[in-house]
């Protein structure tokens, strides 16, 4: 009698501890903030950080109180913890969780226009730099190749050191490394794994089946027979051309030979 | 752990801002999840906590760098917290609010039942065991919420109450004992009956 009721008591005993541990709630997203406020630690000591909702899923970013710091896609970190690790072992910055985000990121997140949003690119190298302002003015919805960012930044067209340089890419998704592709038209996706990439590809619209079917019909640049200009293919004005208008070229040069000129909006040569 | 445990101290001893808001950081929400569950309120854990870093602060500042390296920041920051809970424990029960003063005249108005945030973190059949955990005493409490919310190591009990591992072990046990008792009476009598 008595021996059975202990075997009944034990499982209780799990249960209550469990139960017990379950009661560790998180403390609510400001508590650290305020407590760093109370006690007057300069603003300028840490980083806050805050997760948003975007087209192509959660983002942390983390900010000074100038500029965007770090950026990562939810499904490139396990947990906001984990952020907070690879956010400090970068920059050697704390980064705390506040609510209210960095102002201006809920507009460029929702437009998917982030070139004015200022980023501290502190700790890498002039190249890196240059590259990454460079990728920064790719539109939204648009893709551009790996020479084309050469041509911009004003560098040697090694393919090498650039993509070393977009791997570094410490804000995925408002620095839009996924408008970078190869020549041949595939996703440079140098930071992040290919998925991500496609998500957030397909989060801003861009048609991937429409552009590999050009690369088939051997289309790296697009040309109107109406008005003699060549883009490329995901130029907003290269969407506009309609099917039977619509010409073909494999490279700037033969675009020139048959006496078209480059777009003036996506640059596909020096204009 | 271990690991990241030695560079906060050693962030600590070289730069105390730059450490502390690492300290922040990584201990805040434990500590409030302690002062959450040890006094019941969402509202006093959140100025109690910030109590707790704003004296762990000030002590910091008077400690030599090789003090801050051999700080073991989870238990001593445990300490602060029991203590500055029962700091304020004992000032309202020695300074009660009256409800004669014209300035406090909206406290009769104050809601006593769970808010919110206390009903969203509490939900149902967890709403038992968080009024049974305010009944037990004071040491008890504190005990039983370091071991078995947080998660503490006996050792580090021991050494954020200051007293033996054996003290701190028959605490935790006979808060469980307690709340076991207050959560399923019968079953108390049943067990006593037996024993």
């Amino acid at each position: 009698m008595n021996y059975r009721n202990d075997e009944e008591e034990r499982p209780a005993e799990g249960q209550l501890e469990h139960a017990l541990a379950d009661l560790a709630a998180p403390a609510p997203a400001d508590f650290a903030l305020r407590v760093l406020q109370r006690v007057g630690i300069s603003r300028d000591r840490y980083d806050t950080y805050s997760h948003l909702d975007s087209a192509a899923g959660g983002l942390f970013v983390a900010y000074s109180p100038d500029a965007v710091t770090g950026s990562a896609v939810d499904t490139m970190v396990t947990d906001a913890d984990e952020f907070e690790r690879l956010h400090h072992a970068r920059t050697g910055r704390t980064a705390i969780r506040a609510s209210a985000p960095f102002p201006g990121l809920r507009p460029a997140l929702r437009t998917g226009r982030a070139k004015r949003l200022p980023i501290d690119l502190g700790g890498l190298t002039d190249l890196e730099c240059a590259v990454l302002h460079a990728v920064r003015s790719i539109p939204s919805g648009q893709l551009r190749p790996i020479t084309w960012l050469a041509r911009e930044a004003s560098l040697p067209s090694a393919t090498g050191p650039i993509v070393e340089a977009l791997a570094k890419n410490p804000v995925p998704m408002l620095i839009p490394c996924h408008r970078v592709t190869y020549e041949g038209g595939m996703p440079c996706d140098a930071a992040y794994a290919e998925r991500v990439g496609d998500a957030l590809r397909s989060a801003e619209g861009i048609d991937m089946h429409r552009l590999e079917e050009l690369t088939l019909r051997g289309a790296v640049f697009l040309g109107s027979d109406t008005t003699r200009i060549y883009c490329h293919p995901t130029c907003a004005h290269a969407r506009r051309i309609t099917r039977p208008h619509q010409v073909p070229f494999r490279t700037a040069g033969a675009a020139r030979q048959a006496g078209y000129r480059a777009c003036k909006s996506c640059r596909p040569a020096t204009v | 752990m271990d690991d990241m445990a030695e560079q906060l101290t050693e962030r600590l001893a070289s730069d105390l801002d730059d450490g502390f808001t690492e300290l922040v950081r990584v201990h805040a929400s434990a500590v409030r999840a302690f002062l959450f569950r040890v006094s019941g309120s969402a509202a006093e854990a959140d100025d109690l906590g910030q109590d707790t870093f704003l004296r762990a602060y000030s002590a910091l500042q008077t400690y030599s760098p090789e003090r801050r390296r051999k700080l073991k920041p989870r238990a001593w920051l445990m300490t602060i917290a029991a203590n500055v809970w029962r700091n304020h424990v004992r000032t309202s029960v020695r300074h009660p609010v009256s409800a004669t003063r014209a300035e406090d005249a909206c406290d009769t108005w104050v809601d006593e039942s769970p808010g919110p945030e206390e009903r969203a973190a509490t939900s149902a059949d967890r709403t038992v065991l968080v009024k049974a955990l305010t009944e037990l005493p004071e040491k008890h409490r504190v005990a039983v919420v370091m071991r078995h919310v947080i998660g503490m190591s006996y050792s580090d009990m021991a050494e954020a109450q200051g007293c033996p591992v054996g003290t701190v072990k028959a605490q935790v046990s006979r808060g469980i004992g307690t709340l076991r008792e207050i959560l399923t009476p019968e079953a108390a009598v049943l067990g006593e009956v037996t024993r």
